[in-house]
């Protein structure tokens, strides 16, 4: 592997969601609280600057736009802010962050929002079976609403935007995945026909997908042609036009690196590449957690209950030793992984570099291009890749 | 506070409540057909261990196993064949076998076997049996193999 992945410790509670500006000296996180803090990166270490404090229950996630440098921020308390830099009103030299408020009808919380690839729209998914796709209306300076509510049948988890800022793609706790249509008369032109369908009015059904195995889906994604759609859900397997089971504990965030390659990340508390194409199928390739930085402690195809506190039950067990060595997990990430999202971005689309943020209040960068290396050394250890 | 309210029950007062039954593809088949699959199977199954063919055994039995609503004869049929072939079989034997099945029927034997061990009672359960299997089993298609028996709607 390349370079070894950038760990930055930003708290010792969950980090729930995480978001770069464009140009990624500056990035928000939510601390699972009601609070969103701006850090600002000084000498390789990461600051907090500024608290955007307005909503009164956990925040769930967050988007920085980079085209249009505005924060979208969305709650428990079923209400989503959208948050612009200007300059303070005392002092004009200096820059604060004001939120405007979205009206987003939903009576149940939102659990995740994305800026459409314009950043002129942007959906929020929520536990009212229901996605509110939000435009500026000017008149009144704020957000309104129109909501996706059909054929949804329970809550929304994550959302994805098409290339072509008009299809969205949903994944649902009804164990299904859906592209949808989310076009708004007055700020989109009509799209040119997709694999996905030409007419498409506002709440087209282009198309509906579950997996036989069932469970949540955590994550959906594009790729970066918008062709295909793959998801994450909770049986532990990614979904593309075939479903790829694996041996790991379930994935619950996911980003597409390239055209024939997606990053996916969860439970297992490691980023895992995945790739494959329609015509060669699909398997995992690497995980980005190189296993040999480390150590070498004794890898066991049981994965995650082959960490040390096991090891120590297991000592104190058959030897009556008390051993003396932490608690921790192999990994880079000590606790489950809650949103990758890509970091740099080349002008072809394609992603050398992922960010990923953790339970374990740790927020990590990781090399993608070189990470496909030593494929042969890695083969052996999919069976035991939960852990090293 | 109070956590009455916890226990209501907000689903009836739903008109459009999501069912068990739509988180899954119903089988196909009509009860009737899959009660004579199953006795068909545990036919099959008892003569292939007479042969000492557990493999075989264990390809007819995992082949699309009864799920769902209607079919319980069917699927305690299934189970007891199933059993029959984990306790016919040598400690020694079972990695070998294991690493013949696809992910489909390691998936399906995966679910058997939390059916068996919550099926205390029944005279072919031997807890030591189940757990080997359990054991080598999870170390050839992990903790994935597990979740899967958690999130499939499709009870066996």
């Amino acid at each position: 592997m390349s370079a070894p992945p950038q760990v930055f410790q930003l708290a010792q509670v969950p980090l729930s969601c995480h978001s770069f500006n464009a140009s990624n000296d500056r990035l928000v996180v939510s601390l699972s609280s009601n609070d969103a803090v701006i850090y600002e990166s000084q000498d390789g270490e990461w600051k907090p600057q500024e608290t955007l404090a307005e909503h009164d229950k956990t925040i769930t996630s967050i988007d920085w736009g980079r085209l249009t440098n505005r924060i979208v921020t969305c709650s428990q308390d079923r209400n989503a802010y959208v948050w612009t830099e200007v300059p303070d009103p005392t002092s004009p030299r200096r820059l604060v962050w004001k939120p405007t408020l979205v009206l987003l009808r939903i009576n149940r919380a939102a659990t995740y929002v994305r800026w459409s690839p314009k950043e002129d729209k942007f959906a929020v998914a929520s536990g009212d079976r229901a996605i509110a796709i939000c435009s500026f209306d000017s008149e009144n300076d704020w957000w309104v609403s129109k909501l996706l509510k059909k054929p949804i049948r329970s809550t929304v988890l994550s959302v994805d935007w098409h290339p072509n800022n008009v299809l969205l793609a949903a994944g649902s706790a009804d164990n299904k995945a859906r592209v949808l249509s989310a076009y708004i008369k007055d700020v989109d032109k009509r799209p040119t026909p997709t694999v996905w369908g030409d007419k498409l009015p506002f709440n087209t059904v282009c198309g509906e997908y579950g997996n036989p195995t069932g469970g949540w889906v955590h994550s959906v994604g594009f790729s970066p042609s918008g062709d295909v759609l793959a998801f994450a859900s909770h049986d532990s397997s990614i979904t593309y036009d075939i479903h790829v089971r694996t041996s790991s504990l379930p994935f619950v965030t996911l980003t597409w690196t390239s055209e024939e390659g997606l990053i996916a990340a969860g439970h297992d508390c490691q980023p895992t590449l995945f790739k494959g194409s329609a015509h060669n199928g699909w398997k995992i390739i690497a995980s980005l957690d190189d296993a040999s930085a480390s150590g070498s402690v004794g890898r066991s195809s049981v994965g995650r209950l082959n960490n040390e506190a096991f090891n120590r039950f297991k000592n104190a067990d058959s030897r009556g030793a008390t051993a003396q060595s932490g608690g921790d997990l192999f990994t880079v990430h000590q606790n489950t992984i809650t949103s990758v999202r890509p970091y740099t971005v080349g002008a072809d689309g394609s992603v050398s570099r992922v960010s990923t943020s953790g339970v374990d209040g740790r927020l990590v960068i990781w090399q993608v291009s070189g990470g496909v290396p030593a494929v042969a050394a890695l083969t052996g250890r999919i069976g035991g890749m939960h852990l090293r | 506070m109070s956590t009455a309210f916890r226990k209501i029950d907000i689903d009836a007062l739903d008109e459009d409540v999501l069912l068990e039954t739509e988180l899954y593809e119903p089988d196909p088949r009509d009860p009737h057909t899959v009660l004579d699959d199953a006795k068909q199977k545990t036919a099959q199954v008892r003569s292939s261990l007479s042969r000492n063919d557990i493999a075989g055994a264990l390809n007819v039995i995992l082949f699309e196993p009864p799920y769902g609503p209607n079919v319980d004869d069917a699927k305690s049929l299934t189970l007891n064949a199933l059993l029959l072939i984990l306790n016919s079989t040598k400690a020694t034997d079972i990695s070998g076998i294991l690493r013949n099945l696809d992910i489909d029927q390691q998936d399906t034997l995966m679910k058997y076997l939390y059916k068996g061990m919550g099926s205390q009672g029944l005279a072919d359960v031997n807890g030591s049996v189940l757990l080997s299997w359990h054991e080598k089993l999870t170390e050839i298609a992990g903790i994935g193999c597990i979740v899967r028996v958690m999130t499939d709607r499709r009870t066996v």
